[in-house]
């Protein structure tokens, strides 16, 4: 199992790549910036979701059983499925009992993180996931780098090549609009064609027993509406109380994911079209756990927007693939260690803790602070590399030395100025990998304020 | 099983009750045209946008923006321009072809430029996913101002299947790029009355 360190140092092998994916998440970010600063009163929109978000929590089984009887009340068949296993058979059952072999899928990183996928297509179904990106990266058979982007991680090169092995496509240098089209016409045939619809849900709604899903590209809604069976498969943290909540998570999900108002499509079904089934999967898999961490179980109250992964400046610089998890980036990393501890164990040390997640976070979830929390908990459990450990405990002991703090300081900088550069950028020294020091100065900061105070 | 468990486990697991904020809806407030600020969300969200002196005027706009189109379904007794019926024996596969569906819009919102239509007006859910164009009817007066009013005024309606829709289908997913015309309709119109 490599560290995301490990992985990070794989995808900062191409420098320009690197950096077109970092200007390009942080340009999602500035739009987020313009699109809150739009809405009057976005602070108290946080406080809302938040405080929504944390009532639902704290009533939770209450809000899925009202949930439930509402929905079928209104001709919705509902299922629970303790883990990705459960879940994943019983949206097998539902397709063999509908006598389906040709399945269409809108995003849900449920259904990722269940591996429904593989496992379907272990028994003879074809899934065809129908978010461009989510289908470019499944042709590609790579897994989502991000939860809104899915292929943020690849060039429309790269992208050019793969429609033209698979969609039989002409070689366009990478012409978006021409490669979308093509993904189109593609997708036609394959909405037109399915069995049965799989959706995930952005919101349940328990007073109503409906459901929200949001998309733009009306991937969802083509294929629901066109198949005679839709499975809408949720986490049992997506219900919120009432309708009405739904005008506070809708002004801010898009607007923090990528800077639109609103999302091209936000549907709302409560019932099934004559003739037609719905059937709703709600999934345990580790969140109940999750909800008995005080310390982690806001994290539950994430909409999956994306806005942390973008602001994030170890995300942007490391890509999604380097947390080797469902969710990356600083929400997965405090999700991920709840899943597998060990497995996951150095997501939590991915960050630089500067806290920007957290102001970005529509539903205000202090992320940056559970990150902090995480790497107590696994310093204790897990066994540290020696490297690490040695040198913490060193810098543990100098700074509780002022003393000894400012002789080290006059040394470094000495060595710093006349140390020859193979000693200087020595394999030791990580921080002198990929950079070059800044010139040093005399004196430390402790010498120039004391002067400065001297002087007036 | 599954049930049973999760219901358990979240009952041993969640935390003291937290109360239910309400929703103060005054602190959302702002005096704005509603007109002005829906017509330029609509056009920032991708979405054509023209306002009408009269309704007589529809059909020859329509014909201009969309001459190529031929398979066109009409909601609204003031165009007649629409050819294709929709019936109960109506297949959602049967509309595959279709140009241009021309519906009526039940109100908008101005701060996002979305427009609430619901099955109530199409018996066919599909419709406005699967036509190649759509475009949409709205009164001026029928606007509000943000997502909280719009669902005050959807509060009371049958519930079966709805949406906002705002802008015409897109996606950003190669390298960023803007590409309108995605899945669903490739282009909306709105035409404001």
């Amino acid at each position: 199992m490599m560290s995301h360190s490990k992985l990070a140092e794989i995808f900062n092998k191409d420098e320009a790549k690197v950096n077109w994916h970092d200007k390009a998440l942080w340009y999602v970010r500035e739009k987020r910036d313009t699109a809150a600063h739009h809405v009057k009163g976005w602070e108290y929109l946080r406080d809302l979701a938040s405080g929504i978000k944390a009532n639902v929590l704290s009533n939770l089984d209450n809000y899925l059983v009202e949930f439930e009887k509402n929905a079928q009340s209104n001709g919705i068949e509902v299922h629970w499925a303790s883990n990705a296993e459960e879940h994943n058979k019983i949206v097998y059952k539902i397709l063999t009992q509908n006598n389906a072999t040709k399945v269409v899928k809108s995003k849900s990183m449920l259904t990722e993180e269940c591996h429904l996928n593989p496992y379907l297509e272990s028994k003879g179904i074809e899934v065809i996931d129908t978010d461009l990106g989510e289908r470019i990266v499944q042709l590609a058979k790579e897994p989502p780098s991000h939860i809104v982007l899915p292929a943020i991680h690849k060039t429309k090169e790269e992208i050019d090549v793969l429609f033209q092995e698979h969609l039989g496509t002409k070689p366009s240098n990478g012409d978006p609009q021409y490669l979308t089209n093509e993904a189109r016409k593609h997708l036609r045939d394959k909405f037109l064609n399915a069995d049965v619809a799989l959706t995930g849900v952005n919101f349940a709604i328990a007073e109503t027993g409906g459901f929200v899903v949001c998309t733009n590209e009306g991937n969802a809604d083509m294929g629901v509406h066109l198949s005679k069976v839709h499975i809408a498969c949720m986490g049992i943290e997506k219900i919120i109380p009432r309708e009405e909540h739904l005008g506070v998570f809708l002004r801010l999900l898009a607007r923090s994911a990528t800077g639109q108002p609103i999302t091209t499509y936000s549907s709302h079904f409560n019932k099934p079209a004559p003739g037609n089934a719905i059937h709703i999967v709600i999934v345990d898999n580790g969140r109940t756990e999750q909800l008995s961490r005080e310390d982690f179980r806001s994290s539950l109250s994430c909409i999956r927007c994306g806005a942390c992964m973008n602001t994030c400046p170890i995300y942007r610089r490391s890509g999604g693939f380097s947390y080797n998890a469902t969710i990356p980036g600083p929400i997965g990393s405090i999700l991920s260690p709840g899943m597998d501890m060990k497995k996951h164990s150095s997501l939590p040390f991915a960050s630089t803790l500067c806290g920007s997640c957290s102001n970005v976070c529509p539903v205000k979830i202090n992320i940056h602070e559970q990150l902090y929390k995480w790497r107590q908990i696994i310093t204790k459990e897990q066994k540290q590399p020696l490297i690490k450990k040695t040198i913490l405990k060193i810098t543990g002991m100098v700074l509780g030395r002022p003393k000894l703090y400012a002789v080290l300081g006059i040394s470094v900088r000495w060595m710093l100025k006349y140390a020859p550069r193979f000693m200087v950028y020595s394999k030791l020294n990580a921080w002198g990998k990929s950079r070059e020091f800044p010139k040093v100065e005399n004196g430390n900061f402790d010498q120039w304020y004391k002067n400065r105070k001297n002087n007036g | 099983m599954g049930k049973s468990s999760i219901l358990k486990s979240i009952k041993e697991n969640k935390p003291t009750l937290i109360s239910l904020p309400e929703i103060d809806v005054n602190s959302f407030e702002e005096t704005i045209n509603l007109v002005e600020t829906f017509k330029k969300n609509v056009e920032s969200v991708g979405g054509n946008i023209k306002e009408l002196g009269q309704i007589q005027d529809l059909d020859l706009e329509i014909k201009n923006r969309y001459p190529n189109a031929k398979r066109i379904f009409s909601q609204i007794s003031e165009s007649v321009l629409g050819n294709v019926q929709i019936s109960e024996q109506t297949k959602p596969k049967d509309l595959e072809n279709l140009d241009l569906a021309i519906l009526k819009g039940v109100f908008g919102v101005a701060e996002n430029g979305a427009i609430w239509i619901s099955d109530e007006q199409f018996s066919i859910r599909i419709l406005p996913f699967i036509t190649n164009d759509l475009v949409l009817i709205l009164q001026k007066k029928d606007l509000c101002q943000h997502m909280h009013h719009a669902y005050k005024m959807i509060a009371n309606r049958t519930r079966t299947f709805g949406l906002f829709i705002s802008g015409p289908s897109k996606t950003a997913d190669i390298e960023q790029c803007l590409v309108i015309g995605a899945q669903g309709a490739m282009s909306l119109t709105i035409f404001l009355i």
